[in-house]
């Protein structure tokens, strides 16, 4: 199998797990409501390993499953997660990866790159999102959600093999 | 002829993130109009199998260490419900009298009638992934008679408040767009003015419900906490069922009816069983 398309199928099925945990445990440990998007976080941290194809692919999918579990309109998920995907995968091999600052920063720019992308998604086709508040309480709860599990994902997530960067597996 | 495919070799990831945004947005599009329902349909009941799954082992789990916490306190408590048990008897007598007089004042007054509405009691197996919508899913489905539109109602500290109605149906699942959703309206009715309006979902942070469509008239005769209740006009909910408390009344001076701030009775945070009511076809 293509390593590629091993690295989508891999990615996609840790968001969609992470994505049904978001919908039943993690309810016990939202923070007015909020819970952690352990999603973007494995989408974040694919896309900067392994490039705009694989990000964008795998924050396609992985929206499209978010959007079947909820009540958004189909799409609407997918869109900012290729996005983001897409964007972050740009940054593939620029970057140095260490294990805190980095994960800390890449998730607290795609958390709020996720509200701005879905902020415009809301207007511009006029979906009803009762939770939807452009840089409100919400957003900066999820920002700090996020910020904080991302170094523990991003440590957990360098020990998946198939999604390791690229010019390692040359190597 | 050869130029088109070189140009999508050379440039294969910008091409398939221009195909997959457009593919993103037309989704929206027809999904948004309701027109693609049916692989969503498909997709829930897919995904929802999953959903039910680590509810279910999450569930036991937590049963599991409970139960063994539960065990130490099993010997007290069977002493201490003996010693209830005899008052508990002579108590039951007493409400066996008050069952049989409350039951004679009822025909009296002609309060006995009841609402033959069949209903089917399921449990909140999941919410939406993220924070932007209010989905609630449900793990009763189509094989066990839900259909579209049924209207959903919870108890809640003794009162039975409105949840909000079934929004899409898969096999083993279902959907529910609760009230606080701001595409859910609900025909209402203040219960002791008897003043109609329409409740709606709001984006309030409170995430109390906004009534609207309360002639303005009404401003002196509502009372701060009064109960708003279905109306059952739209035939979409029944008669009756407890909405919310008022909360906060605006009357502005453009607008001819007033709008009213509703505190729901049904905490949604704290919801865990729910009726699924059969209203028939």
């Amino acid at each position: 199998m293509d390593r590629d398309f091993r690295a989508i199928l891999l990615a996609t099925i840790l968001c969609a797990a992470a994505v049904v945990l978001q919908s039943t445990l993690l309810h016990w440990v939202a923070l007015r409501g909020v819970k952690p998007d352990l999603a973007l976080i494995i989408l974040v941290y694919v896309a900067v390993r392994r490039g705009s194809m694989t990000g964008q692919l795998t924050g396609f999918a992985s929206g499209i499953i978010q959007d079947l579990l909820s009540l958004s309109p189909v799409g609407f998920h997918a869109l900012t997660r290729t996005l983001i995907g897409f964007l972050y995968g740009r940054m593939e091999g620029n970057i140095f990866l260490d294990p805190i600052l980095m994960p800390l920063l890449l998730t607290i720019i795609a958390t709020i790159l996720k509200g701005l992308v879905a902020s415009f998604a809301v207007v511009l086709f006029a979906v009803a999102a009762p939770g939807f508040q452009v840089f409100a309480g919400p957003l900066w709860i999820e920002v700090g959600y996020n910020a904080f599990l991302a170094p523990f994902l991003f440590a957990l997530l360098s020990l998946v093999k198939p999604l390791r960067p690229r010019d390692k597996e040359r190597i | 002829m050869t130029r088109v495919p070189g140009f999508v070799r050379k440039h294969r990831t910008g091409v398939t993130f221009t195909l997959l945004l457009v593919m993103c947005v037309l989704l929206i599009l027809f999904s948004n109009r309701n027109v693609v329902l049916k692989p969503k349909q498909v997709g829930q009941s897919f995904g929802s199998v999953f959903q039910i799954a680590v509810h279910s082992v999450a569930g036991w789990f937590a049963g599991t260490w409970n139960s063994i916490g539960e065990l130490k306190k099993l010997q007290q408590d069977l002493e201490e419900a003996r010693s209830r048990l005899a008052e508990y008897e002579r108590v039951s007598r007493d409400v066996g009298d008050l069952r049989r007089e409350n039951q004679a004042l009822r025909e009296q007054l002609g309060f006995a009638r009841t609402l033959p509405v069949r209903y089917v009691a399921g449990e909140v197996i999941a919410r939406d992934p993220g924070s932007q919508f209010s989905t609630i899913m449900v793990n009763r489905g189509r094989t066990h008679g839900i259909r579209k539109g049924m209207p959903v109602v919870a108890f809640q500290d003794g009162l039975q408040g409105l949840v909000g109605k079934v929004q899409m149906v898969s096999l083993l699942s279902s959907a529910v767009q609760p009230i606080s959703d701001p595409n859910s309206f609900v025909a209402a009715r203040l219960r002791s003015s008897r003043y109609d309006g329409l409740v709606a979902g709001s984006q309030l942070p409170s995430g109390n419900l906004i009534m609207t469509y309360v002639r303005k008239l009404a401003l002196s005769d509502i009372a701060y906490g009064e109960l708003v209740v279905s109306s059952g006009m739209g035939q979409l909910y029944p008669e009756g069922i407890h909405i919310g408390r008022v909360r906060e009344m605006t009357a502005k001076g453009y607008e001819a009816s007033l709008e009213l701030e509703v505190e729901p009775i049904v905490d949604f945070s704290r919801l865990e069983y729910v009726f699924i009511l059969d209203m028939g076809e």
